[in-house]
């Protein structure tokens, strides 16, 4: 998570767990947003509250190049405008109804949202493969020191020691009802076989528990 | 609220009266369950009367009507309204039962007076695709009567009762006799010339959960009475999975916060005497 004066990028998913037409919550630090793909293969995030009747547009529908909500079938194009009011067909409706929206890039198999204003494009993952996405009920912190090195400005964690190669992409922390909670994205080199994204997978899960652990146990601040 | 003042505005709601179980329920161990907050036990004593006891052990006002125990935490000056389909003969009482709900009561009743959500959320049962549009209907607060009604309301339904063996056009009219409490009267196909009776009664545990008790007063002779009941429970479920998604939990009374359209009119009226009678447990009355 690289931090300037006016922004950043959040790794908030894979891409490949947002196929086309399909719509997913997704967390940045001002909370909850409506992550989707088009029909055409298009990424766009807004926020995950409908205007009409407040709600959550993440448990919606896509169809073809707009996000629908659940309740009524209000939908909203890429720009967050609303193109489609299904209770009144004839309609066009007013430019004023919309929802807010977020800039969002898919880069190096990661869809990274804007916070702020980012001045930059999201960190390069060179030679990396996305292989798996989990939440951790900890903050960075934790899985920092169940790491054993801290994450670089781009949240990344690369941990190599006897064997245990693993490479981390850290979002950012969000308190939800239970405590505090990071998505983290394992990565692998790319190229790697069967037998390395196991042992990632693996090492991945040992991770989480000594940080979850450390966490339940308030060793770490 | 137990032994602190509530806040005015609450006032007018805690008078009113609220459904708290089945009469035919009744037993003595008696259920557990709140009313606005206070720990309450809804019981039957020997002869199967209902007690209903609050949280300092008072005994709080009780009324048997359609099919339920009522009761209120604070001290009713009006009876429970009337339903006078309940004393027509010929119809079948379902008690469909409880389904728990984590949203406002008052906007478990708004879900209840809308329509134009039956494509999305109750589809190919209450609704389908391409039949979305919601045509001109009247909503109004009657003054005579003090209540909100909704008449001529029209919409295509592919099964609109577990009678219904097609797809056909079905007329509704709805009322808001009570701040949780409506009082649905739709097309009834066996019978042209009757509507059948649907009612929505909302038990406010809390400002942001509550206990929902759907009964009907019905002319189907055919269905059984759990088909009956599946079906209603499942209209219900569906509705809950909205319910418990929409955010705030609260029913928003600032006009700011959300965006009603003409399909909505019978929500608008419904926000609008809630307001004009302080009905404002359950509501959020300043954009957060």
């Amino acid at each position: 998570m690289r931090s300037d004066t006016t922004g950043f990028w959040t790794p908030v998913a894979l891409s490949a767990d947002i196929p086309s037409r399909t719509v997913i919550p997704a967390h940045v630090s001002a909370g909850t947003i409506a992550l989707w793909r088009s029909q055409a293969g298009q990424i766009a995030a807004s926020a995950d509250r409908c205007p009409h009747r407040g709600m959550s547009l993440s448990h919606g529908f896509v169809r073809g190049e707009a996000l629908s909500c659940i309740y009524h079938g209000w939908s909203y194009g890429m720009s967050g405008h609303c193109v489609r009011i299904p209770a009144h067909p004839g309609l066009t409706p007013p430019e004023t109804i919309r929802v807010a929206t977020h800039a969002v890039r898919d880069a190096g198999g990661v869809v990274w949202v804007a916070e702020g204003t980012p001045a930059s494009d999201p960190p390069s993952l060179d030679g990396l493969t996305p292989l798996r996405s989990l939440t951790i009920e900890a903050d960075r912190a934790a899985i920092e020191a169940a790491a054993g090195v801290p994450a670089n400005a781009d949240g990344l964690i690369e941990i190599t020691r006897d064997g245990e190669d693993l490479c981390l992409l850290l979002s950012g922390s969000q308190q939800s009802q239970t405590g505090v909670r990071t998505v983290v994205h394992v990565l692998v080199a790319t190229g790697s076989h069967a037998p390395q994204r196991i042992a990632a997978s693996r090492n991945v899960e040992r991770l989480r528990r000594m940080a979850e652990t450390a966490s339940a146990n308030g060793n770490v601040q | 609220m137990t032994g602190s003042d509530p806040a005015p505005y609450r006032q007018a709601m805690l008078d009113e009266w609220y459904p708290v179980g089945l009469v035919s329920q009744l037993d003595r161990a008696g259920r557990h369950t709140a009313l606005m907050g206070e720990p309450i036990v809804v019981a039957g004593d020997a002869d199967g009367r209902p007690i209903v006891t609050g949280g300092n052990g008072r005994i709080l006002p009780v009324k048997v009507r359609y099919g339920h125990v009522w009761s209120s935490v604070g001290a009713p000056t009006k009876d429970i309204f009337p339903i006078p389909e309940a004393d027509q003969p010929g119809r079948r009482f379902v008690d469909v039962g409880v389904v728990r709900v984590r949203c406002s009561p008052l906007r478990a009743v708004e879900n209840f007076l809308d329509i134009a959500h039956f494509p999305f959320v109750h589809t190919d049962v209450l609704g389908a695709e391409p039949h979305t549009e919601v045509l001109n209907y009247t909503a109004e607060i009657r003054p005579d009567v003090d209540e909100v009604w909704a008449t001529q309301v029209k919409f295509y339904q592919p099964q609109a009762s577990k009678s219904a063996s097609g797809g056909i056009t079905t007329e509704y009219m709805y009322r808001v006799p009570a701040p949780t409490c409506s009082v649905l009267y739709k097309t009834c196909p066996p019978r042209p010339s009757e509507w059948d009776v649907i009612t929505l009664f909302v038990q406010p545990l809390a400002e942001d959960r509550c206990d929902v008790w759907p009964w009907m007063a019905l002319f189907d002779d055919e269905t059984s009475m759990t088909d009956l009941i599946h079906f209603q429970q499942m209209i219900f479920l569906q509705d809950r999975s909205i319910l418990e998604n929409q955010i705030p939990r609260l029913l928003p009374l600032d006009p700011g916060m959300e965006i009603p359209t003409r399909a909505d009119l019978t929500s608008i009226a419904y926000r609008r005497w809630l307001k004009r009678h302080n009905f404002t447990y359950g509501a959020q009355l300043v954009a957060r």
